[in-house]
């Protein structure tokens, strides 16, 4: 919820830097807008996530992140009385328009939980997931899609003696780790990770930080996360949202370091969150 | 430290034990439950035991006992002896009491014989004649006050005045038993007048028109069937006897006679020579009697000691020097080499004695005997279940038993040793046709060409045998359950996930109180509705039926099709209410088709007329197995062409995001390949139908042979009702209570609302839903009123679909309002309740078992 107390006195205009450096965008919000039922939680938005970098989106608890990193594989389809208004254009195609394959469209992008959700089979199972949804029985190819996902995702060595072991009796970052390789196993082009961490402890934490910086290049990833510092260590570019507006995007380092706005700079500063 | 208020730990403290004793006393009702039927039904398997054992010389000389009878409550023993001499004794005590002796005009009594039922006797005499006698025993109950002076005690129940007896009974009355023995005029049997060696007897016939045959052998060897007509004067109460007399043919010459046996309804005449040959006579035309089968019964070089029938006339029970006991049946027989195709065969073998057994004397009651054998060991056996009731050895070691008694109602012995001696046992066996093996193992009944499993508990004589196995409604049970399971099972099933997956979650708040409002629909509703109004209709309009199983499934599939097709625009806007709509007009219009179709169907399939297709009588079988492998041959077609598919296309395919263009062609050769495998299916199932047709396999005879019209199919619909609501509510809880978190992640892999379903929802879910089907098939093996209702309850073993069936439950409800109380049926069906429960409670056991197995791969969620 919006914490309402906070009032600030500035205009909320919003300061975009796009960075560049990446290698062209992939994805592009334009103007969007979103209500839950009658309560709009995304004011007019606009931003562009380039190819092949880690974009961290912060911002305090309710601030529309969460509402929007769902948005981008329009898995907030699931809830009753959504309405959207505005564009998002990933590869050149409005991904709101009407006749969007979102089966399709998931399957470009994967997506990472809060909290840890590997499915209750075994884990290769797990990580072949998104081929099994494919149609796809060779087990060849299964096995070695399992063990290029796992190795990926910095789980092989530790799982590779028990490939047909119970996912659940994993450890928390061990599981959420799996959860990545489940993504990547489907060959997505974009990553998008909500809060990956928030249910793992540092060491684990340490562990997916690692992984998002050796996954960066390959995948462009979306990072939602609660954590500034981890947002410092692990992003290119950063967009801070207050109160369902984006407020201010640009390089993480002049986000942190040089922020334009007030808000921003709060914050970043920990005076509010 | 803050302390709790003390209300709040006395409330915690009695919430606590409340339940505990709460829980304690529910675990004790159920246990008290299953030891009160164990309880009532374990006498069922226990054999007799004696009340009291008595012995006491009778001061009978040395005259072989002609005839012994004794009353139904065991009070007077009659024995009669050859010379004419009556001896009759309180039986309990020996103390003789008077009675007339018969005057046979010094004529010996050569050979004599009791009717089955005891009714009369026949007495043959050296002088070649015979007379038919009775021994009666009238009573009467008379209040204390009426008691005659001058009696004096026998026991501490009977008192007597010399010659009859006054028994107490309760209520301070007395009964009054007298002895009352009656001989009729002789009749000359044999024209040369010697001595009738071999006399049976039987009687048929009313009071007032009483037929008496029997059959009898004179020293000559001449066998006679004579019938004794007796009509009562009803004005001045004499009864004037007529006799037909049938000669049988001859003999063989050099037979050295031992028994003679006659059949109730007189259609058949044994005649045993001591060597163990046997001369049946067939005389069902008694004017022209043919000697129909001569055979042996017992092994070369054995002599025959026992010959008789059990009551009823059809089990003869053959005992030989060799120690060996027997029961044959007459039997119809291919292989009969006899002039009308039937056999004695041999059906059930006894223990051998430790020497030959002697006498015999057959129950009055039941298919129970009592055999002596020659060492003085004495038994009483069922002839059916095999059972040995009782044995009894005297203490004084008798060597040879005159004649041996049963009492009328099986609950007593008595046994008149050649020293004069009467050895008298009482007993008890409430259940002498009982054993494990009656009612759980196929047991060889009279008449039956075969041992069989029947139920069969009660019929309208005395001579009949309950038959009370409990396999047949077992087997009934679980077809029912079977049945209406899969008709339920899919359904529930699939509704679950559709409401829970699939449908707006306003509509599942509607649809979800309205199925569980099912449950509560009364089951004798059901149960009435589908006896009375969908039996009829599922007969007249079965092929309608029959093809609606295939119709409504395949519209249904076709309509899911074609909406997927509908643009994303239009099937967004009509998601809902409309789609429900649609959907439901589906299967309208696929069972309107199929009630069109239906007598096409009939015609194309089973020559016109579905019943008359099934009792074989007209049509092919080929169509129904063309039916039956159809949806058989289209699974294996799709799979084997996803099989090569999948291994075709090795690599994902491509996800697209905008998928206007390609949409029309890819559902075109969607469609194409659809038709393609159908077309395939049908060409498979017609290959193979063809084949099984050829080589004479027919579904008819074994899986279908015969329709009425409480079948399982109706059950099936009507239990399906009742088992529907149950597994849906509960598998449908199930599949919501999947944590939310494991839907997003599934269908944040590109996975479609049913791949999440079917691959990730249900199998997280499949505890519950799994105890969901076990709790359904729990009520379906314990439902009663609607199979009692709709099953048409015959206790057959078929797995015929269109066939009725009787079930535990039922056969409960039905026959237990007139069991006699601690009778067998009545124990029976305690034990047919015990059954039930020990299948609910193994269902039960085995589902929480596998249940538990499955949840510890959830537990973790």
């Amino acid at each position: 919820m919006v914490d309402s107390r906070v009032t600030y006195t500035e205009s909320l205009e919003t300061i975009n830097y796009p960075k560049h450096g990446g290698r062209g965008v992939v994805i592009e919000i334009k103007d969007f807008s979103l209500w839950y039922g009658h309560q709009q939680a995304l004011f007019n938005n606009t931003l562009s996530i380039e190819r092949g970098l880690v974009t961290a989106l912060i911002g305090p608890s309710g601030c529309g992140k969460s509402t929007l990193i769902r948005s981008l594989n329009r898995m907030n389809d699931l809830i009753d009385g959504l309405r959207t208004q505005g564009q998002i254009h990933f590869s050149d195609e409005n991904i709101y328009n009407p006749n969007v394959d979102v089966i399709g469209l998931r399957k470009r992008m994967g997506m990472v939980f809060q909290k840890p959700n590997p499915f209750p089979m075994t884990i290769s199972e797990n990580v072949t997931y998104p081929l099994k949804v494919d149609g796809i029985r060779d087990r060849r190819l299964l096995d070695e899609t399992a063990e290029k996902a796992l190795r990926a995702a910095a789980l092989w060595d530790e799982v590779k003696e028990r490939l047909h072991a119970n996912a659940l009796g994993l450890s928390g970052g061990q599981q959420q780790r799996l959860c990545i390789a489940r993504a990547i196993a489907g060959d997505p082009e974009v990553l998008l990770m909500d809060e990956p961490c928030s249910a793992l402890d540092p060491l684990a934490t340490a562990k997916i930080e690692d992984l998002i910086y050796q996954l960066r290049g390959q995948y462009t990833i979306i990072i939602v996360t609660h954590n500034m510092q981890q947002a410092a260590r692990v992003s290119d570019n950063t967009a801070f949202m207050y109160l369902g507006k984006l407020i201010e995007y640009g390089d993480t380092r002049t986000i942190f370091t040089n922020p334009k706005h007030g808000r921003t700079q709060d914050y970043v500063t920990g005076r509010f969150g | 430290m803050k302390k709790a208020k003390r209300s709040v730990l006395i409330a915690d403290r009695v919430a606590d034990h409340t339940i505990t004793i709460g829980g304690i006393l529910v675990i004790v009702a159920v246990l008290a439950i299953m030891v009160f039927l164990i309880q009532q039904a374990l006498p069922l398997f226990k054999a007799g035991h004696v009340t009291s054992r008595v012995a006491y010389d009778l001061d009978a000389g040395s005259e072989p006992v002609a005839a012994m009878a004794m009353d139904e409550h065991k009070t007077f023993a009659v024995v009669l002896l050859t010379d004419g001499n009556v001896i009759a004794v309180h039986a309990k005590t020996g103390t003789r009491l008077s009675s007339a002796a018969a005057d046979f005009q010094g004529k010996e009594i050569t050979s004599s014989a009791t009717t089955s039922d005891r009714s009369s006797m026949a007495l043959g005499f050296s002088d070649g004649t015979i007379r038919l006698a009775r021994i009666d025993f009238p009573s009467a109950v008379i209040p204390s006050s009426e008691l005659p002076a001058g009696l004096h005690k026998l026991d501490d129940r009977d008192l007597t005045d010399g010659s009859s007896v006054y028994s107490r009974v309760p209520g301070n009355q007395y009964r009054h038993i007298s002895t009352e023995i009656r001989m009729e005029d002789p009749l000359a049997v044999s024209e040369s007048g010697k001595p009738i060696v071999a006399l049976d007897c039987n009687a048929g016939g009313e009071a007032e028109r009483q037929t008496r045959a029997f059959v009898a052998v004179d020293s000559n060897g001449l066998a006679t069937l004579n019938t004794a007509y007796g009509s009562l004067n009803l004005l001045t109460g004499e009864t004037r006897t007529t006799v037909e007399q049938t000669r049988l043919p001859q003999i063989p010459g050099g037979v050295e006679l031992h028994a003679v046996a006659l059949t109730p309804a007189s259609g058949m005449v044994l005649i045993a020579g001591k060597n163990g040959d046997v001369y049946r006579y067939n005389t069902s035309d008694t004017n022209a009697p043919v000697l129909a089968e001569t055979t042996r019964v017992l092994p070369e070089g054995v002599d025959l000691t026992v010959f008789g029938f059990l009551l009823g006339g059809q089990s003869l029970v053959v005992g030989g020097t060799d120690g060996s006991l027997n029961i044959f049946f007459l039997l119809d027989r291919d292989a009969a080499n006899t002039t009308d195709g039937r056999m004695l065969l041999r059906t059930r073998e006894f223990e051998r004695g430790g020497s030959s057994f002697v006498r015999f004397d057959p129950s009055p009651q039941g298919k129970s005997f009592a055999i002596a054998e020659a060492s003085g060991a004495l038994k009483v056996i069922h002839g059916t279940s095999q059972k040995t009731l009782m044995s009894f050895t005297p203490d004084s070691g008798v060597a040879e038993y005159r004649r041996i008694l049963l009492a009328p109602r099986l609950d007593g012995l008595m046994a008149v040793g050649s020293d004069g001696r009467a050895h008298f046992w009482e007993f008890s066996v409430p259940h002498p046709e009982t054993t494990f093996g009656a009612l759980f193992r196929k047991v060889w009944y009279e008449g039956h060409p075969e041992p069989t499993f029947t139920w069969q508990s009660s019929a309208a004589t005395d001579e009949y045998e309950s038959k009370f196995s409990l396999v047949p409604l077992i087997f009934g049970t679980i077809k029912a359950a079977f049945y209406s399971l899969l008709f339920a099972i899919p359904i529930a099933i699939l509704g679950a996930i559709y409401t829970s997956e699939f449908v707006h979650h306003r509509m599942r708040s509607v649809i979800k109180p309205a199925m569980e409002m099912m449950v509560s629909l009364p089951s004798v509703v059901l149960g009435f509705v589908a006896a009375l109004v969908l039996a009829p209709i599922v007969e007249t309009w079965i092929a309608a039926v029959i093809l609606a199983f295939f119709v409504i499934p395949l519209a249904l599939i076709t309509t899911a099709y074609l909406w997927q097709l509908l643009p994303l625009r239009i099937a967004l806007r009509l998601e809902g209410v409309p789609k429900f709509c649609l959907i439901s007009l589906t299967v309208i219009a696929a069972t309107y088709g199929a009630y069109r179709m239906g007598p096409v169907f009939e015609d194309l399939f089973f020559a016109g007329d579905f019943k008359s297709w099934l009792n074989g009588s007209r049509g092919s079988p080929e169509p129904f197995l063309f039916l039956l492998f159809m949806p058989v041959s289209l699974i294996a077609i799709g799979l084997l062409a996803s099989r090569l598919r999948g291994s075709r296309r090795g690599d994902r395919p491509e996800a697209r995001v905008h998928t206007r263009a390609g949409r029309i062609r890819p559902a075109m050769v969607d469609i194409v390949r659809w038709l393609v495998m159908l077309m395939g299916a049908a060409l498979c199932s017609y290959g193979i139908s063809r084949m099984l047709g050829s080589l004479g396999l027919d579904a008819r005879g074994s899986l279908v042979d015969t329709y009425v019209q409480r079948n399982t199919l109706v059950v099936g619909f009507a239990m399906g009702f009742a088992v529907i609501p149950v597994i849906y509510t509960i598998a449908e809880d199930a599949l919501n209570s999947v944590p939310e978190h494991l839907r997003a992640a599934s269908l944040a892999c590109g996975a479609t609302r049913w791949q999440t379903a079917i691959h990730v929802v249900l199998p997280t879910a499949i505890s519950g839903v799994f105890s969901a089907v076990m709790i359904g098939m729990g009520r379906a093996v314990g439902e009663t009123m609607i199979v009692v209702m709709s099953a048409g309850n015959t206790p057959i073993m078929d797995i015929n679909v269109f066939n009725g069936l009787r079930a535990l439950s039922a056969t409960i409800a039905v026959e237990l309002p007139e069991a006699v109380k601690n009778g067998t049926l009545y124990r029976i069906l305690f034990l047919a309740g015990l059954v039930l429960f020990s299948m609910t409670f193994v269902i039960n056991t085995v589902a929480e078992l596998v249940r538990i197995r499955f949840r510890k791969r959830a537990m973790q969620l």
